[in-house]
């Protein structure tokens, strides 16, 4: 029996031994839509991001995306993989945070961040959250703005206190100056010397240009 | 209309610059250009990139490692000067206007091609660092220089060519990159120590 | 120009590297052939220049919409090709990019997806809340303005999310953020779901 055939029947068997793992009713029907041999991978990428405490819904969401776009079963293991291994990076760099963090961080990996940049946002302050600057990290990347000015820009920001809306704002700016055809990497260059480097907050000390280190504790 | 013949003092740019007046003879030829081209004479611009292709070539190639990124770089770069003509303005110098454009062009560049090969789980260095492609080297020589530069990290690589190679001042450098002078220093240096911490290995080896 | 201390090595790699580079001679024609087919740039009035770095163009389209009060809201007024290799798709000249506003919202947090896509025969919303799913949430053409929309109730937390413009072509929302490529080469729109607000 050739090799990839015991794998094939290997994977089979897995499938129909593993208890497949919650999911709904729903979802597992679309996902019969895959051959067997696919559904057995993605069935085993899923079990090991159980057995590693990772989520698994994005992983579903991956492969139901893929049957969407008809793919063949190889491009859908092949992202199943790589957003497992993503995850499982985003979690060593973050630590233990929830499913919606850990994607978030997930996805900026994936733009092009190195995972010790996303170690400025482990063991943020309660009540702080990041995914804001995840969200705008990876879009800028993704639209072209270099990965380390990028990086830069948004873990900067971050160290020094911006909020939630400072991201939002200089998404705003810089993604329409981006469609108005300026070069990514000006707009962000641009836009971060406007970006208010310390952001209105009740606690802490400000000096008159809000540069001292007056960190909100 | 009137037709400027192209190496005619149309005006004198005249700024004030450090402790004297300097006046700008050089931008005649440029400034007459953009005006023709923006009159409508299209091949004028055949005469902007004669004049400057070989120098912002020189940088692409330097700055990204390989000539087919370089081209890539270099024809957005006229291309989207072309388009930005009528925003040219002329107390700026043609140079320093294109070449802001060339910056960051060969950035973009370096970034797609960095989006392109990473792989994303290790902690690597960044891609920039390896050639990617057999460039047609003159010689030898150029190709060691050329690795050396590679190895540098893009934002000193930048500095460094700007500074060592371009010739520019701090100050010209600042307006092109956006960037402090004080940091484009401390840039210049580090790449500065790099090269030379590699010639110590060299000699230790 | 030289520093005094310049180190001998480094000053010969930049000697080195001032030298003249060997290019393709053709590529100064490709560039003309490519300049040729531009439109001429036309020159722009010196009061009209003091005005244009913060000069933000919207589509007629776009103009009307923001009259009629609605903003955060994409405007596509030609459809975007779906893009390769996960980079943000070329975005036709007279998309307008509206400033955001929050949601109207109820307290079971249903969100309204707009899209305007004149041209379009149907269109669909699909995200990681129905399965990616083409058939489960179909949009509904409001009037003639080409306006397309549909409510979705979203759990708290981060949703891709795209638009199927007549079954085949996937459009990303002008107006908000974009994930990298999905793997299978498309860079889906991004919504935070966070206590009721989204960005």
């Amino acid at each position: 029996m050739s090799r990839s055939r015991v794998v094939g029947l290997a994977a089979l068997l897995l499938v129909v031994s593993l208890p497949l793992r919650a999911q709904e009713p729903e979802q597992q029907d679309r996902m019969a839509k895959l051959d067997i041999k696919t559904r057995g991978a993605v069935e085993l990428l899923v079990d090991s991001a159980v057995a590693e405490g990772l989520p698994t819904q994005p992983l579903r969401s991956i492969a139901l995306l893929g049957i969407t776009r008809k793919a063949d079963g190889r491009q859908i293991v092949a992202a199943v993989r790589r957003e497992l291994i993503l995850l499982r990076t985003a979690r060593t760099a973050l630590g233990r945070v929830d499913e919606t963090e850990l994607t978030a961080a997930a996805a900026v990996l994936e733009a092009g961040a190195k995972p010790t940049q996303l170690a400025t946002f482990k063991n943020k302050q309660r009540g702080r959250s990041d995914l804001q600057a995840f969200t705008v990290w990876a879009d800028l990347i993704t639209r072209g703005v270099p990965g380390e000015d990028a990086s830069s820009a948004i873990t900067r920001l971050w160290d020094e206190g911006a909020d939630d809306a400072t991201f939002v704002s200089l998404w705003n700016n810089v993604q329409s100056d981006i469609l108005r055809g300026l070069n990514p990497g000006t707009a962000l260059q641009n836009r971060i010397r406007e970006a208010p480097l310390r952001p209105p907050t009740t606690k802490g000390p400000q000096t008159p240009e809000g540069q001292e280190n007056a960190r909100s504790e | 209309m009137l037709t400027r013949p192209r190496d005619s003092f149309i005006a004198l740019d005249v700024t004030f610059a450090g402790r004297g007046w300097v006046i700008k003879q050089d931008m005649s030829d440029d400034a007459a250009d953009v005006q023709r081209v923006l009159a409508g004479d299209v091949e004028a611009y055949a005469a902007l990139v004669d004049r400057y292709y070989d120098r912002c070539a020189r940088f692409a190639i330097r700055m990204l490692g390989n000539r087919d990124d370089a081209e890539d770089a270099l024809q957005a770069t006229f291309l989207r000067a072309y388009r930005a003509l009528n925003r040219y303005q002329e107390r700026d110098r043609f140079s320093a206007w294109l070449y802001r454009i060339l910056v960051n062009q060969c950035r973009s560049v370096a970034a797609r091609r960095a989006h392109r090969e990473r792989v994303f789980v290790r902690e690597e260095a960044l891609l920039l660092n390896a050639p990617d492609r057999s460039p047609v080297w003159t010689g030898e020589d150029e190709e060691f220089v050329q690795r050396v530069l590679n190895e540098l990290d893009p934002l000193l690589r930048e500095a460094f060519l700007l500074k060592h190679i371009e010739e520019m001042s701090y100050e010209e450098m600042s307006a092109l990159t956006g960037v402090g002078v004080s940091a484009l220093k401390m840039r210049v240096k580090r790449a500065c120590d790099r090269l030379r911490e590699r010639w110590e290995r060299i000699q230790h080896d | 120009m030289t520093d005094s201390d310049q180190h001998p090595y480094v000053e010969w790699i930049a000697s080195e590297a001032r030298r003249p580079v060997l290019m393709d001679p053709g590529a100064r024609d490709r560039i003309m052939a490519a300049v040729r087919a531009e439109p001429v740039p036309t020159p722009v009035p010196a009061w009209r220049r003091l005005l244009q770095p913060r000069v933000f163009h919207m589509s007629p389209a776009g103009s009307a919409l923001l009259a009629a009060g609605l903003v955060g809201i994409g405007v596509l007024t030609g459809v975007a090709t779906s893009n390769r290799g996960g980079r943000a798709a070329e975005h036709p000249r007279d998309v307008a990019v509206l400033p955001s506003q929050p949601p109207v919202s109820s307290p079971d947090t249903m969100y309204k997806f707009v899209i305007v896509a004149p041209q379009a025969g149907k269109v669909s919303l699909v995200g990681d809340f129905n399965d990616w799913d083409v058939a489960k949430t179909p949009m509904t053409r409001a009037g003639q303005s080409g306006l397309w929309t549909v409510a979705v109730p979203l759990s708290a937390g981060r949703h891709l999310y795209a638009f199927v413009v007549d079954g085949t072509t996937w459009v990303q929302d002008p107006s908000a953020p974009i994930a990298p490529d999905d793997g299978f080469g498309h860079a889906n729109s991004v919504k935070l779901v966070v206590g009721g607000s989204s960005l």
